[in-house]
């Protein structure tokens, strides 16, 4: 080994690149945020056009916030900091440029397609496929970029930091792929593989651990580094790290199903979801509490740098969100709180409070270092600090205060408990419209401080000069020892992973064995627990001498992640897709729709009807006074994408077919206050002036068939010939009531698909089990 | 080894390993946290097998369709055993009007207009006029009731029996009936032919 030094220059251009961005869309991201906030109490800044229409925006929102604001933002971070956790410059120039601009590339696509109307109905991965498409080919061209300069280290071990990129990048590529798995029946539509309840345990195992491996264990990673650094003080405990890290990425996966808590998803797979959830409190706290208590000693420092204020701020919301997350996940919380605003609130303390204020605290670190020039007003970014505060407690509060409101509302009743106490769902709705003002206030003021970043950024970077970093490093650096290399068998033939492995394979017998297996198992999983345990006492030495050999091991590390966040998806999704089909439903089975049906349910999706209406009626007494009998697993088997919803701003519409005449239906799209007195629905007077297009039909039909939907093998002539029928036999019925309206028109559709709602044919006696 | 900061007691080692110059302690996992952690893992234990392993709690659909009985039990106690005389009462009593507007005014102007008058007053309204003398299901205060609970579905009537529970639905009679005189004739008025049923 040569004592010769030379000087590396670190990629910090991308970084760069990806911290304005991310800057720039995260504002266009609030900006609509704040607009369909808005839209909820003024219904008129649709201004009656499709793509302004709240159905449309909120995906956009959403997005928007996720993958374009902390998208961008964590591709700086991690580019930042690997680069200097490893003593390398990213491996390519051409990888970095290529991932960069595709993201931008992807987000624009994204910001055009959605208010259009192209979506695949499900959250977070409304997307349609070619964008799909691109997210994975970019997706894979960021693990190429991080894993080759990851090859190049001139540092052995890795930091806790890049522990939890590793996690991010498999776990995000394999929750995507899965979940965005679709036939395409033209250039922009396609319907996912699964339908009904698979759909819906799929969409949130990954919609759950979307918020976990997105805007979580990246966003750990980077407080893992930019914190210490801020603080200049050491982390407070390495154990803690190894602890949480490990526990985190293992329980998060099995804790999706508490999205679907009361629904029809099957019990076992509830019951997993709440007691994952509640387990997943220490693991999250692990992360919260090494961040805080890294700041000892800094405290005071908070006073005057904006960036450790952030910082401290960012953690503690994290802090807050991960208990009321396992709060929300208990069965009886969350049948008061889950589709109100409550759930709004919860989710906002964690994207506006632990990414944006990590955003911000790491854009104000970077600032300097990446331009070399001091932040142009420290006060500005205090007061930045102040209003984005004052804005998320403004918001959380009105939420809280909204969701609880509404939701005991909802589920009051009177007479003894045989009847509802509100049984006008707009009663309720309008109970809360001063909190959900007071919600665009906060937004409005978090927004403000966004924009004040954005100035102190362009006055900070103006005329200065952009500089990367560089490092002095052995020209050529000893290669890891080779005693210290672990083998693919090393890499389970050691008492820590061995423990595990046989731990989790005992819960699992104990879980779903028979009586024998069962009490086997459950026996086994506490020996190995006291196994472990005596094992640890006795040779704990070892086991962190293999954690630290581990550490130097980049394969065999993302080989260990990799299986301990496959194993709860496995386990959840595998026997669901086997045993719950249509040729196995009991008690309630869909009735397939016509194909006027399922035009006006592509209509129902496009528009975004699912972001508002519920189609899941829950095991719980309220909700079976307010909407009528329980819905059963059944009722929704053929549906791809599902639509049982996530929040419900309007009534569920699970059984609303037939509930009310064509003519309710065909005022109430063109305005629903004609109806609805009160109602904050928009208008959506081009229902009933565009014409269907039902050129599609065969397509999608055939793709329907595919999935496994019983269609007979109809030609695009009969398809036609039905539309026409039934769109004629309303058409006619409306006339009856008094309203002309063409039959080719897209409302005639849609008000075919809600008549259908809740239509099913019964398989076998109902409970034939017996209760 | 690594100078200690002169902050830090000696009792808090450094890891030996420093990344870009940032250092880690490795400080003990503090207790109140492991008990949360084990709690929670023996809170999962005794759950599951209370409810997947022993079955000793009610599922979801048990618990729902068990309290549902119950309450269509209380109902069928308490449904009130109404005769003509007895509603008509009602309908001169201002306690019993105001409360049945007050459902009105949420629950049924949408089709029936505040007026009351329906279609008469607006040929595009939904529902039919409660204050003339013609009735479509019949005039008599109990099927009055009865059409408001049960509903004309086809006619797109929902049954407000399940909803708005019988005290308010004898109020909502109540109410029509102050527009209405004992005794008043009553013209049996066919319906309309019923529009195709939707598909």
């Amino acid at each position: 080994m040569s004592d010769q030094k030379i000087t590396i220059e670190f990629n910090d251009k991308v970084v760069r690149q990806f911290l304005l961005a991310s800057v720039i869309w995260g504002a266009v991201g609030m900006l609509v945020g704040v607009l369909i906030a808005a839209q909820l109490n003024f219904w008129q800044l649709n201004f009656n056009t499709p793509w302004l229409t709240w159905g449309r925006l909120r995906p956009l929102h959403t997005n928007a916030v996720i993958f374009a604001l902390v998208g961008n933002m964590m591709f700086a971070g991690v580019y930042y900091s690997t680069q200097r956790l490893v003593k390398a410059r990213l491996a390519s120039d051409f990888l970095s440029a290529v991932h960069f601009w595709g993201w931008q590339l992807i987000i624009v696509a994204a910001a055009i397609t959605l208010p259009l109307g192209f979506t695949r109905g499900k959250e977070y991965a409304e997307l349609i496929w070619p964008i799909n498409i691109a997210v994975t080919l970019i997706w894979v061209v960021f693990a190429v970029n991080f894993f080759w300069t990851l090859a190049r280290r001139r540092e052995p071990s890795l930091y806790v930091a890049i522990w939890f990129y590793i996690a991010t990048i498999i776990t995000v590529a394999m929750l995507y792929i899965v979940n965005h798995l679709s036939i395409p029946t033209s250039f922009t539509h396609s319907y996912p593989v699964f339908g009904g309840v698979q759909d819906a345990l799929v969409q949130w195992w990954y919609g759950h651990n979307a918020v976990a491996f997105f805007l979580t264990t990246p966003i750990l990673g980077i407080m893992y580094y930019f914190l210490p650094k801020a603080a200049e003080r050491p982390v407070y405990s390495y154990r803690l790290s190894v602890i949480h890290f490990w526990s985190l990425v293992f329980v998060y996966i099995w804790a999706g199903p508490h999205h679907l808590l009361n629904t029809a998803l099957p019990g076992w797979l509830q019951t997993l979801g709440m007691t994952f959830s509640l387990m997943l409190w220490a693991p999250s706290w692990g992360g919260m509490l090494n961040g805080l208590l890294t700041l000892r000693g800094a405290w005071g420092r908070l006073r005057t740098d904006p960036v450790l204020k952030f910082f401290a701020a960012a953690v503690t919301f994290y802090g807050m969100s991960t208990f009321e997350g396992p709060l929300l996940s208990i069965k009886a919380v969350n049948a008061l709180a889950h589709y109100t605003d409550w759930i709004i609130g919860h989710v906002h303390v964690g994207t506006l409070g632990w990414n944006g204020f990590m955003a911000a605290g790491m854009t104000y670190w970077l600032l300097p270092r990446l331009w070399n020039k001091p932040l142009h007003s420290t006060a500005l970014a205090n007061l930045h600090f102040w209003l984005g505060t004052s804005g998320i407690l403004l918001y959380v509060a009105a939420m809280w205060t909204s969701g609880i409101t509404q939701g005991l509302m909802l589920n009051a009743t009177t007479d003894n408990g045989t009847v509802l106490a509100y049984p006008n769902f707009l009663d309720t709705l309008n109970t809360i419209r001063f909190m959900m003002l007071m919600r665009v206030v906060g937004g409005g003021l978090y927004l403000s401080g966004w924009f004040l970043m954005g100035y102190n950024i362009w006055r900070t970077i103006r005329h200065a000069s952009a500089v990367n970093g560089t490092i002095e490093v052995f020209a050529d650096e000893p290669a890891p020892a080779a005693e210290d290399k672990i083998t693919l068998v090393g890499t389970f033939l050691n008492p820590p992973v061995l423990f595990s492995i046989l731990g989790v394979a005992f819960a699992c017998a104990w879980m779903f064995g028979g009586n024998f297996t069962s009490i086997a198992g459950l026996t086994g999983l506490m020996l190995c627990v006291v196994l472990a345990g005596a094992h640890f006492e006795a040779r704990g030495g070892k086991w962190a001498d293999w954690y630290d050999r581990l550490l130097v091991n980049t394969a065999p590390f993302t080989i260990l992640t990799f299986l301990a966040v496959v194993a709860g998806g496995m386990i959840q999704i595998i026997p669901t897709v086997i045993a719950h089909h249509a040729a196995n439903v009991e008690d309630r089975r869909q009735i397939p729709y016509t194909p006027l049906e399922l035009a006006g349910r592509d209509l129902y999706v496009r528009e975004g009807c699912y972001l508002c209406h519920s189609q899941m009626i829950r095991t719980l007494v309220p909700d079976v006074l307010r909407y009528g009998d329980y819905s059963r697993l059944g009722e929704s088997i053929y549906d791809h994408p599902f639509q049982w919803g996530s929040k419900r701003n309007g009534p569920d519409l699970a059984r609303v077919g037939g509930k009310y005449p064509n003519i309710w239906h065909l005022r109430h799209f063109e305005n629903p206050r004609s109806i609805s007195v009160g109602s904050n629905m928009p208008n959506y007077p081009w229902l009933l002036a565009n014409p269907l297009d039902a050129t599609t039909l065969p397509a999608k039909l055939s793709v329907q068939r595919t999935l496994g939907v019983p269609y007979p093998n109809w030609t695009p002539e009969q398809i036609s010939t039905r539309v026409n029928e039934q769109a004629r036999a309303i058409a006619q019925d409306l006339r009856t009531a008094g309203a002309y309206i063409a039959p080719d028109k897209e409302v005639i559709a849609l008000i075919a698909y809600l008549q259908t709602l809740g239509h099913s044919e019964i398989v076998a006696p109902i409970h034939a089990a017996g209760l | 080894m690594t100078p200690t900061p002169p902050t830090t007691p000696t009792e808090d080692a450094l890891r030996p390993h420093t990344y870009d110059g940032i250092r880690e302690y490795d400080k003990r996992l503090p207790n109140w946290w492991l008990f949360t952690l084990y709690a929670t893992i023996v809170f999962w234990v005794g759950y599951w097998s209370y409810y997947e392993w022993f079955h000793a709690g009610p599922t979801g659909p048990q618990r729902v369709e068990l309290a549902m009985a119950r309450i269509e039990a209380d109902r069928l106690a308490a449904t009130p055993t109404l005769d003509e005389a007895s509603l008509w009462k009602m309908s001169r009593n201002a306690v019993f009007v105001e409360a049945g507007k007050a459902t009105f005014t949420s629950t049924c102007v949408a089709c029936h207009l505040a007026s009351l008058r329906g279609k008469d007053e607006n040929p595009t309204a939904i529902g039919p006029n409660l204050t003339d003398q013609k009735w479509i299901h019949g005039g008599q205060p109990t099927q009055l009731y009865d059409t408001v609970t049960k509903g004309v579905l086809a006619k797109g009537m929902p049954p407000w029996g399940p909803v708005l529970g019988p005290k308010k639905i004898t109020e909502v009679v109540a109410y029509i009936l102050s527009h209405h005189q004992e005794g008043e004739p009553i013209v049996l008025v066919p319906a309309e032919p019923p529009p195709p049923a939707p598909q």
